[in-house]
């Protein structure tokens, strides 16, 4: 790959973290997406098996 | 048309369309970025008067687009929420929050990035860029007001209510720069008539849009699933549910 490619025309020092700061934000979504059902799935098996528990 | 509209307001049938759909989206959204991504940042050629700051457009323009789109979403189930009884309006309005939410910062943070080398400042109080930040500012309200209430409906409804009014916000960003003088350039693809940008700018933009929007889906898909489950924690049809 040119170093004409990294270096955007000059512009590396802007566009790059720009680029950066996207990827960022999309994994921190999936990740936090992904923990946010898995922890109201566990809230629901922790429900579940209480209301299991009280009614034997 | 209303069988299927009723259909949403059914808490299994909105859990299992959201799951069906997640690996959809994502295989999609991971398709278009991919091409999106390496179209305009390897192929496309430099603008005549930006040269390659202009890229910057390729995560700009598609998360300042979602950040408006989230919110209209957010808004838009609210009311039906509210209008309709539709439990599921807020749940898919409280999922559209913090995904809207993080695009509107990331289209701030690039917007800054790229202002810098074109306008020679970070930051300036133009229209455009302060419409959007009153724009994170209620998405940041939106959130804070549903968690705020001891009683998970009233802090829905407010959330709601402040989400359909905020929604006047949208149209000013967008005709902020017709409407005022501003710093930021005017429409790109968005407008009447052709789009100023020749194809092999354009097809990488519109293919991050479109797997912006894929990844919108994804992720709401996602979260709604997790709101759902937490709405209905004690209904019969969850257990099936959390064990497959």
């Amino acid at each position: 790959v040119s170093s004409g490619f990294w270096s955007m025309g000059g512009y590396a020092r802007f566009v790059w973290p720009c680029f950066a700061f996207a990827c960022l934000v999309l994994a921190w979504n999936l990740w936090s997406a992904r923990r946010y059902r898995a922890a109201a799935r566990l809230r629901a098996m922790r429900s579940l098996l209480m209301a299991a528990g009280g009614e034997s | 048309m209303w069988t299927w509209f009723y259909k949403l307001a059914s808490p299994p049938y909105v859990y299992g369309a959201a799951a069906a759909l997640t690996p959809w989206f994502l295989v999609l959204a991971a398709l278009t970025i991919s091409y999106g991504l390496v179209a305009g940042l390897a192929f496309a050629p430099p603008d005549y008067q930006q040269g390659d700051a202009f890229r910057i457009i390729y995560v700009h323009a598609p998360s300042a687009w979602m950040s408006l789109f989230a919110y209209s979403t957010m808004a838009v189930a609210g009311a039906i929420a509210l209008i309709w009884r539709i439990k599921m309006g807020h749940a898919v309005a409280a999922a559209s929050a913090p995904i809207g939410a993080s695009f509107t910062l990331l289209a701030l943070v690039t917007g800054s990035l790229w202002g810098r080398p074109m306008w020679g400042t970070y930051w300036a109080w133009d229209p455009r860029l302060t419409s959007e930040l009153i724009l994170l500012f209620l998405y940041v309200g939106v959130i804070s007001l549903r968690s705020a209430f001891e009683d998970p409906a009233r802090g829905d409804r407010a959330a709601a209510l402040l989400g359909i009014v905020g929604l006047v916000n949208v149209p000013i960003i967008h005709y902020s720069v017709l409407w005022w003088n501003s710093l930021h350039q005017g429409a790109t693809v968005a407008k009447l008539g052709k789009p100023s940008m020749p194809g092999s700018m354009l097809w990488p933009l519109l293919s991050m849009l479109l797997g912006f929007m894929f990844f919108y889906g994804a992720v709401l898909c996602m979260r709604l699933q997790g709101e759902v489950l937490n709405r209905e924690r004690q209904a019969k049809w969850v257990r099936e549910a959390v064990q497959s």
